[in-house]
């Protein structure tokens, strides 16, 4: 499974609940969507940080990094690198 | 004075101070008034009277503030909603209040598409941004939010009210399940607002940073005390991004930062917290739930200069209650302090006795800042408003000096993050589903958030229900923030001999 899929199924599986997964935009801010809070970004970061074998430091923490599908898959990639 | 008469003070005294920053502008004292004028003729020509209630669906925002003080101008009633909502809350807290007009942002106007035709109270419907989709109801005038700016008339209008009358009524989660307005007077307002800024020594100089939702009465008092001396908010809702909020509130200089417990968690174990100095900062609030010693002494040592204020309150309150003096936190630390100006605050048996100190009885409390009572609940009200003052149902004892210690509450409400839950309005939820025999949802200890809630469910006999299912229900039927964290099913509940579920039990299993 690529990057994008995982985290895709994973915003689905946890935030997205009983919503339809095609209002859900790779560009779209998962703040302004309503997708993700405050916690739901500290279990997102759980979840990259386990899942993708990176370490996320607290100034990464910014919407730059997370805040849309897109930019979650660019962050991780350029982590990995 | 009324409550947006503290806006109009500001705007004759202050008028190109700015009031309110914010992503999408920065406003001063003036222009806001005369924004809030535009909207409240507007609101009075379609039809708003005195009394009437106003719904308000906005995020934090300078179009918020706009209509919050409008709807006062008005003579109204604000009615402010919580935008993590669903539309089965919105038709409750709407249908309960009659609201005769909506103030909606587009964002959330899609709540609307399928109760619109059930609102029959609702006449006019203000929509902040565009939105085609609805407008089914035919007798229901919509109206955009920025076109009223360009069009409607920016003199103050007159209408007759006093301090007495509401100003607003704020939603709270019941301990039934079925949520309460707290009506809020002006008076009520007011008394609370002047009593923060007292001991807070609140002036026109501060700034304060708000990341609190202003359909909270914590924000609102934000709101309203900065409003009161002619000083700035600078609001922004991206806390999830505690990193942005910091540069955010360096570069704007901000004096004051307020937040509940989970929000100084995770300031101080998930941000950038220790790479500023603060030379601005003056001082912390801190008020939703009882913050652990641990932490409130990890703060003091990060930003030694700046003055901690632990405070306590009800919405039934206005917002605050008592507070402790910041010179003797760690003297007192884990009380709650003593009662804040104007405020009398004791603590009784339930014959009605004050207890000595040092014995545990209930918090009671009397003060204008006391609500008159649940819109339309007079049976509700008549529980908490007795003749000595609001019964707030926490159990607290005072020391030999007079300084409160809370001790548990007496309700089972949960504390999770900035939320209060209503363990009850989620069980209601998990009856609906088919193959639910029981439940008990109770509020487990979190690190950061405070409490996670926890559903501890029964299932029919050969269910083949999974945790997804559960958890898929409840986000259709509730607001994120209220779904569980934790499932657990189990083959039955702990109960009383008379058949009650005996939920101190599980909470019990929780505790480390």
């Amino acid at each position: 499974m690529d990057i994008k899929t995982e985290v895709r199924n994973f915003l689905i599986d946890n935030f997205m609940m009983g919503l339809d997964p095609g209002e859900l935009a790779d560009r779209d801010s998962l703040l302004d969507k309503g997708i993700v809070d405050s916690t739901g970004v500290l279990e997102l970061v759980g979840f990259l940080e386990e899942n993708f074998e990176i370490k996320i430091e607290d100034e990464d923490l910014i919407p730059e990094n997370l805040d849309s599908v897109d930019k979650i898959v660019a962050y991780v990639n350029k982590k990995q690198s | 004075m009324l409550v947006h008469q503290f806006l109009e003070t500001n705007a004759e005294a202050y008028s190109y101070r700015e009031a309110l920053v914010h992503l999408e502008g920065r406003i001063n004292y003036i222009d806001l008034e005369r924004a809030a004028n535009r909207l409240a003729n507007f609101l009075i020509g379609s039809g708003v009277r005195p009394g009437d209630r106003v719904g308000i669906l906005l995020d934090s925002s300078i179009n918020y503030v706009i209509s919050y003080f409008a709807v006062l101008k008005a003579g109204g009633v604000v009615v402010a909603l919580n935008t993590a909502t669903t539309s089965r809350i919105i038709k409750s807290v709407l249908s309960d209040c009659s609201a005769s007009t909506l103030i909606v942002h587009k964002q959330y106007a899609h709540f609307l598409k399928d109760i619109i035709d059930d609102l029959e109270s609702l006449e006019t419907l203000i929509i902040d941004g565009h939105y085609e989709k609805l407008g089914r109801k035919k007798t229901l005038k919509a109206e955009n939010f920025f076109n009223i700016q360009l069009d409607a008339n920016p003199q103050r209008p007159s209408v007759s009210i006093s301090p007495g009358d509401l100003a607003s009524i704020i939603y709270t989660s019941g301990t039934t399940g079925n949520p309460k307005g707290v009506m809020l007077s002006h008076r009520n307002l007011e008394a609370n607002t002047d009593s923060i800024v007292e001991y807070l020594n609140l002036t026109c100089e501060d700034k304060v940073m708000a990341i609190l939702p202003f359909f909270y009465s914590y924000g609102n008092s934000l709101l309203l005390t900065h409003i009161r001396v002619g000083g700035c908010l600078v609001i922004d809702s991206r806390f999830a991004y505690p990193n942005v909020i910091l540069e955010l509130m360096s570069r704007e200089k901000v004096t004051g930062f307020s937040g509940v417990p989970s929000t100084f968690a995770i300031l101080m174990h998930k941000s950038r917290i220790n790479d500023y100095r603060w030379e601005h900062l003056r001082y912390l609030t801190q008020a939703g739930g009882p913050m652990t010693p641990a932490l409130t002494l990890k703060i003091m040592e990060a930003i030694p200069h700046v003055k901690i204020y632990v405070m306590y309150g009800q919405t039934e309150a206005s917002a605050r209650l008592s507070y402790l003096e910041p010179d003797r936190l760690l003297e007192k630390i884990g009380s709650i302090g003593k009662a804040i100006p104007g405020v009398t605050l004791t603590v009784k048996d339930e014959s009605g006795n004050v207890c000595p100190p040092g014995v545990t009885g209930e918090i009671v409390a009397q003060g204008d800042n006391i609500m008159p009572g649940y819109w339309n609940q007079p049976q509700e009200t008549a529980k908490v408003l007795k003749e000595d003052g609001l019964r707030t149902g926490d159990l607290a004892r005072i020391d030999d000096d007079g300084y409160f210690y809370i001790v548990s509450r007496k309700s089972d409400m949960i504390k999770s993050g900035a939320h209060r839950i209503s363990p009850k309005e989620i069980e209601e939820i998990l009856a609906e589903h088919s193959d639910v025999v029981e439940s008990a949802v109770i509020g487990v200890p979190d690190k950061i958030l405070g409490e996670n809630i926890k559903a501890v469910i029964v299932l029919k006999a050969g269910s083949k229900t999974t945790e997804r299912d559960i958890l898929r229900h409840c986000r259709i039927n509730l607001p994120a923030f209220k779904v569980p964290k934790i499932v657990e099913f189990r083959e039955s509940l702990p109960k009383t001999s008379s058949g009650k579920i005996k939920k101190h039990v599980l909470v019990e299993e929780h505790v480390e």
